[in-house]
Order: C-alpha cells, then structure tokens, then sequence
C-alpha cells in the first residue's frame, strides 16, 4: 500500500510528512522554480521561520515528483512548463504587478463584467486591479460582525502573522500535504493570499462568510491557499467569489483548500469558478470530517483551457456525511476534468455525489470520481449520480468513476446518463412561442437547479447568467 | 517480470511448435514477431485507484508459470454437420486462406504482453467456421487442461446471415502437474452481415490457476454478437469481453456472472466500441464474492464520432457476502457523439436486510434464506443464457458452491 492510501486512510501524515528526510536532489541547477525565489517570497512576506521551511521542503518534493500524465482521458498538461511559468513569479514580487487599466483586460472579460452587469469599482476589484484593497475591506467587514465571537476572518498571509500557533498546527500538515501530488507541492513552495476561517466550538455563523479572490496582488493570486478550521459543533457556510473571469499573466492556477471538520460541525464550501480560457487550472481540495460532522461542497467549474480538481472528503469519525453537488460547462476548446473523492473510514458514514455536466462547441467533460469504503466502515452508504448533456457532435462527454469496496455491510450505488438536449423538449418549447436559443437555455437552467438552489440567490443568478453568456457564444 | 519469460523461451520453442502444427510461414512469422515484442509490449491496462494497482500482473512469476515444452490438454468438440468446427492443425489444413485471412484480424496479437506470449506459444485451438445462410444448432467445446500452462486460441467465423450458438467451457484435468498453472485463451469471434451468434463460456479452471482470456468480437452490418461469460474457477482471472459494433444497426450484449470465494481474485472487464451508426449495446454483469476474495469489474462504452443514433446500457451489481471480501467497480462512459442515449449504473452491497428478515420471520433458516437469495440474485443473467446446457452448467457450479459455505 502506498504512502498515499496510507494517508488518506489514517490522515496523520505529521509522521510520513518528511520533515526529517532531507533529500538533496539537484534542484539548484533547475532553471525554473529555485531556492532563492521561494526565499524570496517567504522573506518578502516577513515570513517566520518554520513556513519558510515548509516552502522549500515542498519544492524539493516538487522537483522530485512526475507530472501527471497517464491517467486514460485525462487533459492534456503538455503545455504547462513550469520553467516557463514560474519564474514569472520574480519580476512580479519586485513590480507588485497587476493590471493598471482596465483597458489592457481581454476584450472577453470586459464583456463579460458588462454583461454581468458589475459596476466598475467591482470590476477593477475582480480583474486585479487595485484588488488588494477592495478585497481587504470584504475582510474587515466580517471581522467586526464575528470578531467578539472569536471567529476569525482573514486573509491567509496576515494569518501567518497573527494566528502562527493556528497555521502551524494545520497548514498543509494533517489534511493535505505537499507530497499528495505535484501541484500541491507546487502550491506548497509558491503559495500566496486566500482565506483563513476559524470559528470557535458552538458558534454558528448565519450568514454566508464570501471572498473575492485578489488576483495578482502581489503577483501570485494564482497559487492562493484557504484554510477552514470549523471547531466542535460550529456551523459556517464560505462562498469562493470568483464568479467572474480572472485575467491572469500566467496560465497556471494552483490553489488549495483544506477544511476541518470538527466533532458535530457543519461546513459548507461554495464555488463558482470562471476563469479565462488560457489557465491551466489545477487544485487540490480536501476536508477531513470528524464524528457526526457534516462537509459540502458546492461547485460550479465554467471557465479555463483545463481543469483537473476532485474536491475529496475524508470521513474519519462514525456518523460523518459529506454531500458533493457539482456542475461542470465546457466549451470551445476548453476540458474540465472534475469529479469527487470520498474515502469512508468510519462506521455509519454517508456520502452522496451529484454531478452534472454539459458540454458545447467541442468542449470536454469527465467525470472522475473515486469512492472508497474501507474495511470497519461498517453500515455506510453512499449515493454517486452523474449526468452529462451534450449539445453537439464535436463535444465529448466521459466518466469515469471508481468504487473500492473493503467492507460488505455498506450500500454503495453509481448511476450515470448521457443524452443530447431533447428535441421533443426543445419542439415543445418551441411551439408555446419560444425561439431555439432560449429554449435551449430554459433545459439548461432546468438541468442545472439543484446547484443553483444550493447558493444564495446572487451566485445563483450569476451562475445562471454566465451559462447564458456561454450559451449564445459571445465569449468565443 | 516481462524479461523472465523470455530469457527461459526461445525462438527454437516456436519453432518446434510452429512444425509440429504444420503451419504455413506466415503464421511462423507472425508467432516470430509476437516472440521479438515481448521485449517491449506492456501488460494489459488494470484499474490503479489512489495507492493501488488492483490486479499487478507484472508480479506474477511467469517464468515459473509457463513451461512451453509440456502443453497437453484433451479437448471434445461436438457441432451439426453444416458447420466446420476443427482443430487448429486441422484447420490449417483445410481452411488454410480462412485462417490467413482473420487470424489476428480482430485482436491484434501485440495487443499486450500476454496476446503476443500467447501467440507465440499457442498450441491448442479450434476454428469454427459457418457458412453463409446457415442456421447452426448450438456448437459445444470442451477443453480439459492437462498440463502446466496451455494457450488456447479459438477463432470464430459466421458468414452473412448464418446463426449459430457456442458453449466454450474449460477445467482443469487430473493429469495437470505443478502447484500453479497458467492458462491463457483468445477468442476471435468474426460476425458477418445479418449474422447471429451467441458465445457462452464457462471458466471452472481449478483454483490454483491463474488465467488470462481475451475475447473480442467484430460485427458486421445489422449483425448481432452476444456474449456470455461465467467465471468461477481459477486463482486469479484477468478476462476482458469485448465487441467492436462497426457495421451499421449491429448489436452486441456481453453478460458475465462470477462468484469468487476463498481467497480468488477476478478481474473482468466488459467492453463496447460503438463506431458506426444506430448500434446498440447492453452489457449486464452480477457477481458474487464471498471469503477473502476480490473482485474489479471494469466497463467501457465508448461512443465514436460517427456512432450517430446509439443506445448504450451498462449494469453491474457486486454482492458481497463476507467482511474480508472486496469489491471494485468502475462503469465508464466516454461520449463523442451527443445523438446518444446512454447510462451506466453500479452497485455494491450485501444480501438485503429486509429481505432476509421477511424469509426468516417464515421459517427458513438464515443459512438457507442468504443461498436463496444469492441464487435469486443471479437470475437475471442466468435468464440471458439461450442454451439450457450451458445454463444449467452455471446455476450447478453456483449451487455447489453455496452448498459448500459453512
């Protein structure tokens, strides 16, 4: 069995972590990724020493790791040069660089914030202009409604600084360690910015706790890192923001999400991710629910050239559920390679996955999941439903799921369908006075309700419009 | 691994297969050739899940396993007259530009490391040919393996609307020798237009054999190839059933059964290309696992670009019976053509609660309610079996095997 299962199995990975194991592999003479940058950034940040050491241990694991490459289906990375994108990372340090204008934007994304109708103040926040401070104001209105609780509420940066004992004990520790795969090694060594949430035993937060990525703000809002420590018995629900489409210089976007879900808590993590269609994006996510703790993730993956994430859920204590509803859209030369990971290693847990797919204009969908039961999860039970609407001949549509069961007293189901747009649906539309396009769009929107009836109303909506907005083409 | 075998395996082994047979040249070359792509040929694909690799054929020790100078096997062949169903040697003989023709024209023989070992090492077969208007009653072989390691090749060829049905069944003989065996089969099975052919097999290979069996069909326009695979014998089965639906409006449905107990280790895969129009697929799969055993089922439909107006179905159901068992399953659709309809669905559980309690709450011993059930499980696929012989053959193999659960 190999280090990873054992990971995923035990979650205790302080032991296997590698703190110890000093390898010293050739990384110096690498041209891409060195020493001095991730030095660099770390000390550009005024960072304490230990996260300085987490960086450079996960970029030696980096450097020693393979890309992924054979998986059957999976998007091709060839592009992706990591010594050609990484060392992009300096120059933007020294210039804090970003987008002056919003006239240099991508005439797509400009239209598409037009047409989202975001005022302009939102639209230089979202597309990397002046993000930093916009941002941070989001921030600091949490923290006054939450503050006298104990919740904290911060960017992830200040979090080294302010909450050390916090960040140490779970950053990239128990939950996802750098050596899980190359891209997290990656996010490891280069991370910057994202979300630190920590709510304390018995505190429910009732409203949605939202950010905005900042992109560009100082240079990396790419590799950002968020962090969601959710104590015994307390409820928070955090919404990613980045519904609108990211300029970014590179193409590589590399984050990471951890979630602890303590004994009785319950937490639910919302996306909907639009980036612009020259990013790679590849993400590992992944919450560790303790007993009777409750994990969801809401996703909704609509822009990039590739996306390869599997949002995973660990049900380490008895009585641990975890929900996944996911929607995936590709289109013109985009393939979105997303699924969800389940690993059951507790008796009378529950899981249950709904992803929908569509794809258009030559766009690629898979779905990849893995379910595993282990042995003594005794009386779980675990429900995988995927269905894919396609629209074209030039679009494709895969899954590819995978159940390993160790344990017989469990009831495990997987049920997936794919069919094209239904004519008769559409004929029907069509003959109480609808035109094609907006028939089209009122399946597609019927298709996809039960993930917009998971989000507050205003992702909802732009969830929707962005569909809309993919669906007449106007974006290319 | 793969250089073991060859480095024990030379080109005079071949050689004296190939004479002994009487083959032409060409197949001479054709073993050749298998023999030189050992060194590079893979292992045939096997699910690997995060930290695992399900079936690890790389760490069985063929070199030990495969003894190429002690191939015996007994076989029985029984068909109506109209058809030809010979013996390989014979088959060279009399259907020689047969032979020339499909041999190797629906598996590639470098498919994977094991089709090209067991090309070149082939020396047992059967060619069953149909020809064309022929309304063929069912056709059985049997084959007993009488030795170390055996390589069966079968090749199946059914001319324009001619129907047939095939009972293939395979068992272990007392004269076999050894502690472990290695048993390897290929089945070419040839459709033609308008054809109808069912293949039924049964594996019962004894329980220290480790087998590898690739079947695949190729159909032709409106020809139907189904497929009936049971699987209850060996140590370990690596066994892949597949059909490439290539002529307009052809059909296949592959349906396997398998009940592993002690420590058995089957990998099935069920595979469907759908490469012209209007064809349609149905792939139906229970299993049983009882004991330590494991069990990986892998699915594929693959819908091609041009496979317009295409109904795909896929089903698979794991019943596990004992805690120390294990299950995989991986039902996979890939989609290039949206004018499809298309599922899949998979599941694993044990004998239903409710069920259970109902039939004891009247009377019947828990022991004898838990066999019935399993036996009702495999109902639906036993009910796909036109041939009653072979029908009959599966449901025994499953009964004495319940009869045998302490």
């Amino acid at each position: 069995m190999s280090s990873e299962q054992d990971h995923l199995k035990e979650t205790d990975t302080e032991a296997r972590f590698g703190f110890k194991k000093e390898q010293n592999s050739a990384f110096e003479t690498e041209k891409g990724l060195t020493e001095e940058t991730i030095r660099l950034i770390s000390d550009d940040k005024d960072e304490p020493d230990w996260m300085r050491d987490r960086r450079l241990r996960a970029l030696r694991q980096f450097h020693e790791m393979p890309m992924p490459t054979d998986w059957p289906g999976q998007p091709d990375l060839t592009e992706v040069d990591i010594d050609e994108i990484v060392p992009y990372i300096r120059p933007d340090i020294d210039t804090r660089g970003g987008v002056d204008d919003w006239e240099e934007l991508p005439e797509e994304i400009q239209d598409t914030f037009d047409k989202l109708g975001i005022p302009e103040a939102e639209k230089n926040a979202l597309s990397g202009v002046g993000a930093q401070y916009e941002s941070e104001i989001v921030y600091q209105n949490m923290q006054e409604q939450w503050e006298e609780k104990g919740v904290i509420f911060c960017d992830m940066d200040k979090a080294v600084q302010e909450h050390p004992d916090l960040v140490e004990e779970y950053f990239m520790t128990k939950c996802v360690p750098p050596s899980d795969n190359k891209f997290a090694a990656l996010h490891g060594a280069v991370w910057s910015g994202g979300s630190f949430v920590y709510v304390p035993e018995n505190v429910t937060v009732e409203m949605p706790v939202q950010a905005y990525f900042r992109m560009n703000s100082e240079g990396m809002g790419q590799f950002e890192h968020t962090l969601i420590v959710a104590e015994e018995n307390s409820e928070v629900h955090y919404i990613e923001g980045c519904s609108a489409p990211q300029y970014s210089q590179f193409n590589l976007h590399s984050g990471c999400v951890e979630v602890f879900v303590k004994d009785g808590a319950h937490v639910q993590y919302s996306t909907v991710q639009n980036w612009s269609k020259n990013t790679y994006n590849l993400n590992t996510k992944r919450a560790i629910a303790e007993k009777d703790a409750t994990m969801e993730w809401v996703s909704g993956s609509m822009g990039s050239k590739a996306t390869m994430l599997y949002p995973c859920t660990i049900l380490k204590g008895p009585g641990a559920t975890d929900n996944h509803i996911t929607i995936a859209f590709a289109g013109e030369g985009q393939n979105i390679d997303t699924g969800a990971k389940v690993y059951h290693n507790a008796p009378n847990t529950k899981s249950t996955i709904e992803s929908k797919s569509i794809s258009k204009d030559g766009g690629r969908t898979n779905y990849r999941g893995l379910v595993h039961i282990a042995d003594g999860a005794e009386d779980s039970s675990t429900s995988v439903e995927c269905d894919a609407l396609m629209f074209d001949n030039e679009s494709t549509s895969d899954t590819m799921p995978y159940m390993e069961i160790e344990e017989s007293k469990v009831d495990v189901a997987h049920e997936a369908t794919v069919g094209k747009i239904g004519d008769e649906d559409v004929f029907y539309l069509q003959s109480r006075g609808l035109d094609d396009d907006d028939a089209k769009q009122m399946i597609v929107a019927g298709f996809i309700e039960p993930i917009t009836e998971e989000l507050p109303i205003e992702y909802a909506v732009e969830l929707n419009r962005l569909i809309e907005l993919e669906m007449e083409g106007s974006l290319g | 691994m793969s250089t073991q075998v060859h480095a024990t395996l030379t080109e005079q082994h071949v050689r004296a297969i190939s004479e002994e047979l009487g083959e032409p040249d060409w197949l001479l070359e054709t073993r050749l050739d298998a023999l030189e792509a050992l060194e590079t040929l893979p292992f045939p694909d096997v699910i690997q899940t995060p930290g695992r690799t399900w079936t690890d054929l790389s760490k069985l020790d063929f070199e030990a396993l495969v003894d190429p100078s002690t191939t015996g096997d007994h076989k029985e062949r029984e068909a109506p007259d109209e058809v030809d169903v010979l013996s390989f040697a014979q088959a060279v003989e009399d259907h020689e530009d047969l032979l020339r023709e499909q041999f190797g024209s629906v598996v590639d023989p470098q498919t994977n490391y094991l089709t090209a070992l067991q090309t070149a090492l082939f020396t047992t077969g059967t060619v069953v040919y149909v020809p064309e208007g022929v309304d063929a009653e069912s056709i059985t072989i049997r084959t007993t393996m009488d030795s170390q390691s055996l390589f069966n090749y079968t090749l199946v060829v059914v001319e324009q609307s001619s129907s047939v049905t095939i009972l293939e069944r395979q068992e272990t003989g007392s004269d076999a020798d050894g502690d472990s065996r290695y048993y390897s089969g290929i089945v070419e099975l040839v459709a033609g237009e308008n054809s109808y052919v069912q293949y039924g097999s049964l594996q019962d290979l004894s329980e220290d054999t480790y087998n590898y069996q690739l079947k695949r069909a190729s159909t032709d326009t409106y020809a139907n190839a189904d497929w009936i695979d049971c699987n209850i014998g060996s140590r370990l089965t690596k066994t892949s059933v597949e059909t490439t639906l290539a002529g307009e409006a052809s059909e296949s449905k592959i349906v396997g059964a398998f009940y592993g107990h002690n420590d058995q280790h089957f990998d099935v895969d069920s595979r469907v290309w759908h490469e012209n129009e209007h064809t349609t697929a149905d792939l139906v799969t229970r299993g049983v696992i009882d004991d330590d055993a494991r069990s990986v089922y892998e699915g594929v439909q693959d819908v091609g670009s041009e496979a317009w107006n295409t109904n795909s179905y896929q089903r698979e159901n794991t019943l596990m019976l004992s805690d120390e068992s294990e299950a995989d399953a991986s039902p996979k659709l890939i989609i290039n053509n949206h004018d499809t309809e298309a599922s899949h669905s998979a599941t694993v559980g044990q004998v239903d609660a409710n069920d259970l309690f109902y039939m004891t709450s009247r009377g019947v011993s828990e022991h004898l309610a838990k066999n019935m059930l399993v036996s009702g499980f495999f109902v639906p696929v036993l009910d796909e079996i036109e041939v009653e012989e072979l029908r009959e053959d599966v449901n025994g193999r499953v009964q004495d095997r319940l009869q045998a659960r302490s």
